[in-house]
């Protein structure tokens, strides 16, 4: 079973995957098998949110997936996010705002809003937005920027 | 010179991703025991496999059972073992009538996490930093354990039975969690920090509409989190004073087996005991729509 060929819709794009080991995390397949470097390895253990994908529309951490688990699944990386007009306008804001040091945790950071975005609708408070990323770290102390980018986010799919 | 180890590589694993409860039982068995792991959300297996305190050779996914279900039977919830955390912490019924459960699975991981994550896996884990076992102790949930032979239940208090150790048997799988009724709860805990980090010390209360008494757990403690009836009982029935409130504090800080340990000291955990269960029982006494 472990040689069977995966099928997976990335970035709106067919992958047809053969002989991926059982125990391949999606972050690995992404970044090494797909070339989307877009995706960050932060921790490898759920910890920093750096590898957050969108599954199925919904967060995943990509080091806590297994490829197999997502065998038929879409999946989107930072690469696409901008395609979707939520995702465009959570990374308008974040460059508007500035909200980016040296950007390691920004891909991170830009797919979990975006997935929170999609999923609460435009009613969800803003408090509920910023607690719904505290698993996204990051080392630049750049929080009030991302605090900032969120609230603009946030009005701008209102 | 020392010689480096040489790891075996994962691709050594094989996955199972069966239809069927049946097939998924297959499977299993068919493995050599101690070298399956089963698959639910695997936010603790994949890191158990990275860092290799898992032996396993075969993952048995439970991804594709008939078992991502939460479903309200009058007073009573029925949740699926594997149904992510997250629509459990979405369901609008979770959150007026079960707001302790609703604050323990808001407290596990991060968004992404409870996505993937299950209850069924926390369960099946049985960690003793669990911050979902204390409110299923609170709420006198029970556990139903699926075999070839039939179906058979255990309240969660007799199925968690230490650190990582729980009734389970070989053949068996956790086919869902009832909770029994709706109760005013609550889930107060302390962190380091907020999200993705394990509490210190967590207490969890439920008040019981049906007896009018309270539930008391504590967990974050060594080796499973644990009932306290004694604490309990001196919450009387119905709201408290706050001098009984006071007393359930000091009681359960005798009750409970504390230790130190990087994360805090025995002395911080005992004082946290009666903070946090004063803050849980004002809080589920909190009016709110729709419990009770
Ligand atoms: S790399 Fe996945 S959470 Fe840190
Ligand atoms: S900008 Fe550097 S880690 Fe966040």
């Amino acid at each position: 079973m472990t040689e069977r060929r995966l099928v997976l819709t990335v970035n709106g794009l067919a992958a047809s995957l053969a002989d991926v080991p059982a125990g391949e995390r999606l972050l690995d397949t992404l970044r090494w098998r797909l070339g989307l470097k877009g995706t960050k390895e932060g921790c490898r253990t759920g910890g920093c949110g750096a590898c957050t994908v969108l599954v199925d529309g919904e967060s995943s951490l990509s080091c806590l997936t297994l490829t197999h688990e997502v065998d038929g699944c879409a999946v989107t990386t930072i690469e696409a996010i901008a395609s979707d007009p939520v995702g465009r306008s959570v990374r308008d804001a974040f460059e508007r705002e500035g909200a980016l040091q040296c950007g390691y945790c920004t891909p991170g950071f830009v797919v979990a809003l975006t997935g929170l975005l999609k999923e609460r609708g435009r009613s969800a408070p803003l408090e509920e937005l910023l607690d719904g990323l505290q698993g996204n770290l990051c080392r630049c102390t750049g929080y009030v920027a991302i605090a900032r980018a969120v609230r603009a986010a946030r009005e701008a799919t209102a | 010179m020392d010689r480096l180890r040489v790891i075996g590589p994962v691709a050594e694993l094989e996955i199972f991703t069966p239809g069927t409860p049946e097939e998924a039982l297959a499977a299993i068995r068919a493995a050599p025991e101690g070298e399956v792991a089963v698959l639910a959300g695997g936010t603790d297996l994949l890191a158990d496999l990275e860092e290799e305190r898992s032996r396993a050779r075969r993952i048995v996914s439970l991804r594709r059972l008939p078992w991502r279900t939460l479903d309200w039977t009058g007073p009573s919830l029925s949740i699926g073992s594997t149904l992510p955390l997250r629509a459990l912490e979405l369901d609008p019924g979770v959150r007026s009538r079960l707001p302790g459960l609703y604050e323990a699975v808001h407290a596990v991981g991060s968004v992404p996490l409870r996505h993937r994550a299950t209850l069924g896996g926390n369960l099946a884990r049985s960690a003793p930093a669990s911050d979902l076992i204390p409110v299923l102790l609170a709420l006198d949930a029970e556990v139903e354990l699926f075999a070839a032979a039939g179906v058979r239940r255990l309240s969660v208090d007799r199925f968690v039975r230490a650190s990582r150790v729980t009734a389970i048997a070989p053949g068996e799988l956790i086919r869902s969690i009832r909770i029994p009724e709706a109760r005013p709860s609550a889930f107060r805990w302390q962190r380091v920090r907020l999200a993705n980090d394990i509490s210190q010390l967590a207490v969890a209360v439920a008040l019981s509409p049906s007896d009018r008494r309270w539930r008391v757990a504590v967990g974050g403690i060594p080796p499973r989190a644990i009932r306290l009836a004694e604490a309990a009982t001196a919450l009387g029935t119905g709201a408290p004073a706050e001098a009984a409130v006071r007393r359930a504090g000091e009681i359960a800080a005798r009750a409970v087996p504390l230790v130190a340990d990087r994360r805090a000291s025995e002395e911080y955990r005992r004082r946290l005991i009666g903070t946090l269960l004063a803050r849980a029982v004002a809080s589920a006494l909190l009016p709110r729509e729709g419990v009770g």
